[in-house]
């Protein structure tokens, strides 16, 4: 298959980023680091009007954002939460982000939020109900919603299809685009024994928005997606691996614990250069 | 290998969720009552397939493990003095009856610990609750500033362009990002202590204190105030006309109580704590 240098909403590929965390406004806004794009999780900015959002505003003038959430719940049975959706597409227009993101997962039922991606069983009911809801989120944010494949720690019996068939199907269906989290591919490879080239060969390259890396721990029996290291090669080559199918896709590093210094996850985000395409191979693809 | 049981969506979210917001242990969580009523324990592997190297229950305890630290963690960005004050342990346990009693049930966690005040006073297992409730409540105002609307600040040079006839019916607006607190122990000394990772804290016996709290520049400033200043600038900011606050306020000082008022006043403004006057 020839690799493809756009998805279908052409989003354009933004490069490598990084994400924004408080621990680097300072660093950011003295040095201006030549960064592609930056990407901000949303629920952290929607209810404050203070120094984040200063910040962020500050980072929206000079950079490139897409926003990435956590708290959509978008696979609960829950009514959705328009208070949230409206204050997302609210904080997408005062950045002007380039797409919107969250995860295929629950986070909360009963009006509770456990603040964790919480897996959904793979069966028919839940496809058809998460498709419903992904239509009506698009409706609401006038753009179509991008979700990342979270880590995945417990797999249901009730389930009846892998989940890339089930990301297959749900994107057809509801016409949403995927953040391919190729360390979550990993993670949840080991966690249940897939083969994660069997996962990422089966995803549509045309529907992945945007990459994720990012590093996890090996408790041994199991791995936890903990983002509080550098990414393994063993990832890296799964990177390299889906890249050959989709073409360069906007690609972004996630370190959220134990974080270092703005540089050094520059620098392990920028090692994903290496595993992108030459630019005359994204030419004769296109 | 038994069927898988069919529980629908729901009903499986719902014992998935009653399993992860137990505070006891994995084992203990899936015995427990709430989710016994959705999920008989021996029909587990029912519903949650082992793994190679977990069981069915061990592989919900990677999430059920996490919930508590989660929500620890969170309250402890909002309340970094009341968890130096209880220590890692004392303050673990805290919130773990405090989401509870009060679980997320917000997108953000902004939200998780606007109730941790009351719920502290009212926690007979706290040693010195008085004040680490004060301490929490200071916190609160902390963290209410920090994430408010910004509004801009009245330029001091305002207040002399200002006719004097027009002060008595003027009212002080302030800006969002301000607070006021009134405890009933030296609470603003103590978070100053910690903040200054100073491990020699001041005392935390009873003592009247009165503190604001405001942003300037987009950072969070405290203030201690002595009483008098606390109700003068309390009734500015409740809006109270300007010539009814400072006859008030005159009533319980002594000398020279305009000069005084004023300097006060000059003081807040030039902190911007105010955001417009309305004449």
């Amino acid at each position: 298959m020839k690799p493809l240098s756009r998805n279908r909403w052409s989003f354009p590929d933004l490069g490598v980023g990084v994400g924004l965390r408080t621990a680097h406004y300072a660093h950011i806004l003295e040095k201006q680091p030549e960064v592609d794009f930056f990407e901000v999780l949303s629920e952290n900015y929607m209810d404050t009007g203070g120094r984040p959002l200063r910040v962020l505003e500050q980072v929206a003038e000079r950079y490139p954002i897409v926003l990435h959430g956590v708290s959509m719940n978008i696979g609960s049975t829950d009514p959705l939460d328009r208070e949230h959706l409206h204050k997302l597409k609210s904080l997408a227009a005062r950045t002007r982000a380039l797409w919107v993101s969250d995860h295929l997962c629950w986070t909360g039922v009963a009006g509770r939020n456990t603040h964790d991606l919480l897996p959904m069983p793979l069966s028919e009911e839940a496809l058809r109900h998460v498709v419903a809801r992904v239509k009506a989120v698009s409706d609401v944010l006038e753009r179509p919603l991008i979700l990342e494949n979270a880590s995945t720690y417990a797999e249901f019996a009730s389930s009846t299809m892998p989940e890339w068939e089930f990301f297959g199907r749900l994107m057809e269906a509801a016409d949403c685009g995927m953040l391919l989290d190729v360390n979550n591919v990993y993670v949840s490879a080991f966690n249940h024994g897939f083969d994660p080239k069997a996962y990422l060969d089966a995803i549509d390259p045309s529907r992945v928005a945007q990459y994720h890396l990012a590093g996890h721990t090996n408790k041994g029996t199991h791995i936890v997606d903990t983002h509080n290291d550098h990414v393994i090669d063993p990832v890296w080559d799964l990177y390299r691996h889906s890249v050959a199918r989709t073409g360069n896709v906007s690609t972004l590093l996630e370190w959220d614990a134990d974080i270092p210094e703005f540089e050094v996850v520059h620098a392990e985000a920028l090692k994903s250069r290496a595993f992108r395409l030459e630019e005359k191979a994204v030419a004769a693809a296109s | 290998m038994r069927p898988p049981l069919d529980l629908t969506l729901p009903s499986l979210q719902g014992w998935m969720q009653a399993v992860i917001e137990h505070p006891g242990t994995v084992d203990e969580a899936v015995e427990a009552p709430a989710a016994r009523a959705a999920l008989d324990p021996a029909e587990i592997e029912r519903v949650i397939r082992p793994s190679k190297t977990l069981t069915s229950v061990e592989r919900v305890g990677v999430y059920q493990g996490m919930y508590l630290l989660r929500m620890v963690e969170a309250l402890e960005g909002d309340y970094p003095a009341v968890a130096h004050f209880l220590g890692a342990e004392g303050f673990s346990e805290v919130v773990t009856r405090y989401v509870q009693a009060h679980p997320s049930v917000s997108y953000t966690f902004n939200r998780l610990g606007a109730r941790f005040p009351e719920f502290l006073r009212d926690s007979k297992a706290v040693g010195n609750r008085g004040f680490v409730a004060d301490l929490a409540r200071l916190e609160l105002l902390v963290t209410e500033v920090f994430d408010a609307s910004q509004s801009p600040a009245w330029p001091a040079g305002e207040i002399a362009r200002v006719p004097e006839e027009a002060w008595p019916a003027a009212r002080l607006e302030p800006i969002a990002a301000f607070r006021l607190g009134a405890f009933g122990y030296p609470v603003n000394a103590y978070l100053q202590s910690v903040k200054e990772e100073n491990h020699d804290h001041p005392s935390t016996a009873r003592q009247a204190t009165w503190t604001a709290v405001w942003r300037k520049n987009y950072e969070v400033w405290r203030l201690n105030l002595s009483k008098p200043q606390y109700d003068f600038l309390r009734a500015l900011a409740k809006g109270r006309l300007f010539g009814k606050a400072v006859a008030d306020a005159a009533r319980g000082l002594q000398g020279a109580a305009g000069e005084q008022l004023f300097r006060w006043l000059r003081d807040w403004v030039a902190e911007g704590m105010f955001t417009r006057l309305n004449v």
